[in-house]
């Protein structure tokens, strides 16, 4: 190798030694423990697949799988139609358009440890907010069907601005020759944002897509702050699961065998996107 | 709109800078004082006593010469230029169990010359930090405020170091351990060697609205329209239940003009919820006696085999009661913390709640109770049917079995085996556990250390003296129930055995979410004692079945 390629080398370096001691080496050692009982204070004892067994036999964890998919499907589903709804309207003249674009994003930048706390106050079933506004009662955080909704609510409020923003840049980048091109077939609105907006947005969609279902996967500062997991196991998602088992429990290795599992189903979504991904482009 | 983007940009700076600054306030503001010297954190007396004075609070606390010890004296900084880092929970300078620490921390650096860091966690994470950066050899704590539960992960690993020697060591600030009740003692201790300082002593007692039950107006009208007298003084849990059936939904305390409530309690998952069913379950399942086996004195496992022994008829009995008894609570209580049921308690929107000694002393608090001088307190109701594990039958007994306990955590300081200071560790932790200074902890609902040795109890309970509970603001009258309810409760005649073995989270952790799913309505209480025996089977199984057994016997004092 000539000196030049030699440079190259030493400057993409840093790079490789962060991705392999960073992402590698913790993915790697993750494997290797799932196949281990690691015991406080003791040994570690070599268990081969027992722990990948265990999950397949554990009804919480199966329980924490169908949490996580309501979660994940529900929640991105209304991210993408919201983001997508607002972008619409905000590619529109409207008064104070600019202040409401910086407050819609807002919510974005916020810790969502800290949202979650935050709506605990905001749901406070006994005169909160919500329901001191609307007049009602309803169960916000103490029955399980309804602090599954109210988990997808904070999760929604909080990334709708994501899927929002994206649009939004994506519809700037629409051509308007289009939508004249198209004027001369219909004038209906609906009708041009479902054979030219929305076919133009494809590659947009599922990028927002695959961004959001990896993100939704690995949800857990917001069910974990505002309902730890509850009632009962209700909001209990499969990374808090894990967490507990691994961090509270100390069995790192089936914690490892659980997030594994998690890493190979999100990486199938992702490997199945890009793949949706590569046709649209084709 | 770049105007608009300016001023937010500023804002958000403003309001950065504003939460740096406020980060280092009250060091900042402790260390400033004490320099300019308008703040003194110590006051030397001509006779070698001490007063230390409280940050921020600049409240007094007289120690003698010899509660001192001989280590600490005018001029001496024995330990200058040593710095310690202690865990605890993550209350925050004027919280429950860290706010003492705060309170006394300049006066223990200006004694020693040491400086201490305070590292708070939440509960969820106390343990797991400690035992992480133990295992993974970092030494990063010299001590740990630990939950009694927390024990067992301690200690058998040899994670932490026991300290009878310098208990006898005239040097340190003076405690004395037979101040506590053997109840607490067992708590503080592994085998007989001292690990814990006198610090918290946790154990649920029965608080009610006195001027309601009391009320003979309200007797009246319970009698008029459920036609039997009010069993008040309640003496079992069926008592409770037919007093806040009759309470629930009506509007008795004038405070608002929403109906209240017969019970409070908390069930958020993952927090404390389970303690409740421990303490209401006890009278249903332990037995008194002088001997200890599967049947007697015990709760959790059979001490032959290990065997879970939490889905037994007495248990399953008992979550039927608590369930019952939820009834008469706010809804909303399967998603309520602790704080958020205290609360509701403390506004006057219950007539029960049976909780910690943090609710008495909170209810002084004018702030933030409407019920000072209307508390009631005892311990906590028993049972005429107690399930014999033995017999593997019901007894019908002919005065409640009532069962005192210490459910809770009974935070106290424990040493890290890996600290290169341990003595400086236990010079904090002891003077903390000096008369004047527990005392004083113990006269204040904040500070999270509730009552259980003889120097907070009232003669001739104790050795406690009134004046510092009423100058703390204590309701003379509230306080005597209080302090009697504590003293029946720690000194019992049966006393709920407690879980500290390895794992005893975990354990904890599985009932727990059952309940909380029993208390929502989707398990059956027998269901939910069920499943939890087979968790606690797998959880056995994988720590060891042998190691588990040798331990459990060894912490309930099981012998063949």
């Amino acid at each position: 190798m000539h000196r030049e390629g030699r440079i190259k080398l030493l400057f993409i370096l840093p790079a490789v030694a962060w991705v392999l001691c960073f992402t590698v080496f913790p993915l790697v050692y993750g494997v290797r423990l799932s196949l281990y009982n690691v015991k406080v204070g003791a040994a570690d004892e070599f268990v081969g697949l027992a722990n990948y067994r265990h999950f397949l036999e554990d009804a919480r964890a199966w329980a924490s799988l169908a949490v996580t998919l309501v979660f994940v499907g529900c929640g991105v589903a209304a991210q993408l139609v919201l983001g997508l709804a607002l972008a619409v309207l905000f590619t529109r003249a409207m008064p104070l358009r600019g202040v409401m674009r910086t407050l819609l994003t807002a919510p974005l930048f916020a810790t969502p440890i800290a949202v979650g706390f935050l709506f605990v106050t905001v749901f406070y079933e006994e005169g909160g907010l919500v329901n001191g506004l609307l007049g009602l009662k309803v169960p916000w955080l103490s029955h399980p069907t309804w602090a599954v909704v109210s988990v997808i609510i904070v999760d929604v409020w909080q990334w709708t601005p994501f899927c929002f923003l994206i649009f939004l840049a994506a519809l700037g980048g629409i051509p308007e020759d289009c939508y004249e091109a198209a004027r001369l077939e219909t004038k209906s609105g609906w009708a041009l944002f479902r054979h030219v907006t929305l076919p133009m947005l494809q590659p947009t969609v599922v990028l927002v897509l695959l961004l959001r279902i990896t993100e939704a996967f690995k949800v857990f500062d917001i069910p974990f702050t505002l309902t730890t997991g509850g009632p009962g196991t209700a909001t209990q998602v499969l990374t808090m699961y894990a967490y507990r088992t691994g961090m509270r429990f100390f069995n790192f290795g089936y914690a490892s065998a659980i997030s594994v599992v998690v890493f190979l189903m999100v990486t199938g979504i992702i490997l199945v996107l890009f793949r949706r991904i590569r046709q649209v482009y084709q | 709109m770049r105007r608009f983007t300016a001023q937010m940009t500023l804002a958000a700076l403003v309001a950065a800078a504003a939460l740096l600054t406020g980060c280092g306030q009250e060091g900042e503001d402790r260390g400033a004082a004490a320099a300019r010297g308008e703040y003194k954190f110590l006051e030397w007396r001509d006779e070698g006593g001490v007063d230390l004075i409280t940050f921020e609070d600049k409240e007094v606390i007289r120690l003698t010469k010899e509660q001192l010890g001989t280590l600490f004296g005018k001029g001496k900084a024995p330990f200058a230029g040593k710095r310690i880092a202690v865990s605890v929970l993550n209350s925050g300078p004027k919280g429950g169990i860290s706010g003492p620490l705060y309170r006394l921390r300049p006066a223990w650096e200006e004694l020693t010359g040491a400086k201490l860091d305070i590292v708070e966690s939440p509960i969820a994470e106390l343990l797991n930090k400690t035992i992480t950066d133990l295992r993974l050899g970092g030494g990063q704590f010299d001590g740990f405020i630990q939950a009694a539960w927390f024990m067992g992960e301690y200690v058998t690993p040899e994670f932490i170091v026991p300290i009878d020697d310098y208990i006898k060591d005239k040097r340190f600030p003076q405690w004395d351990p037979a101040w506590m009740p053997p109840a607490l003692q067992a708590l503080y201790t592994w085998e007989g060697k001292w690990y814990g300082t006198l610090n918290d002593s946790d154990g649920q007692v029965l608080y009610w609205r006195n001027d309601i039950l009391a009320d003979p107006e309200w007797r009246k009208r319970f009698k008029a329209d459920t036609g039997k007298d009010m069993p008040f003084p309640v003496k079992t849990w069926q008592d409770v239940i037919e007093i806040a059936k009759y309470f629930h939904g009506k509007n008795w305390d004038a405070g608002d003009a929403e109906p209240d409530t017969g019970i409070v309690m908390h069930f958020r998952v993952n927090e404390q919820g389970m303690f409740h069913f421990m303490s209401l379950s006890a009278p249903f399942v332990v037995l008194g006696g002088d001997k200890v086996d599967r049947g007697t004195n015990n709760y959790w496992f059979d001490p032959e085999t290990m065997e879970p022994l939490i889905n037994q008829p007495g248990h399953v009995r008992a979550l039927e009661v608590l369930y019952e008894l939820s009834q008469y609570g706010p809804k909303a209580q399967s998603a309520w913390d602790l704080g958020t049921a205290w609360d509701w308690f403390l506004r006057g929107k219950s007539i029960f709640v049976f909780s910690w000694g943090d609710v008495g002393a909170l209810a002084q608090d004018e702030t933030r109770s409407r019920i000072k001088g209307k508390l009631g307190a005892a311990i906590l109701p028993g049972s005429y049917e107690v399930y014999d594990m033995n017999k593997r039958d019901w007894l019908t007994l002919k005065e409640p079995n009532v069962v005192g306990n210490t459910v809770g955590g009974s935070w106290h300081g424990v040493i890290s085996a890996k600290s290169r200071n341990p003595e400086l560790v236990y010079s904090l932790y002891a003077l903390m556990a000096t008369e004047p200074v527990s005392r004083w902890n113990a006269n204040r609902g904040w500070t999270g250390v509730d009552p259980g040795a003889s120097i907070h109890f009232l003669p001739p309970d104790g050795t406690a003296n009134l004046g510092g509970y009423i100058d703390a603001g204590w309701d003379e009258r509230d306080l005597r129930a209080y302090l009697k309810a504590y003293h029946d409760n720690f000194f019992a005649k049966t006393m709920m055995p407690y879980l500290r073995i390895n794992g005893t989270e975990e354990y904890w952790r599985a009932l727990d979410q059952n309940l909380s799913e029993v208390m929502i309505g989707r398990l059956k209480p027998q269901e939910a004692l069920d499943r939890t025996a087979r968790e606690w089977e797998a959880i056995t199984d994988r720590r060891g079945r042998g190691d588990q057994l040798r331990q459990y016997q060894r912490s309930i004092g099981y012998r063949k």
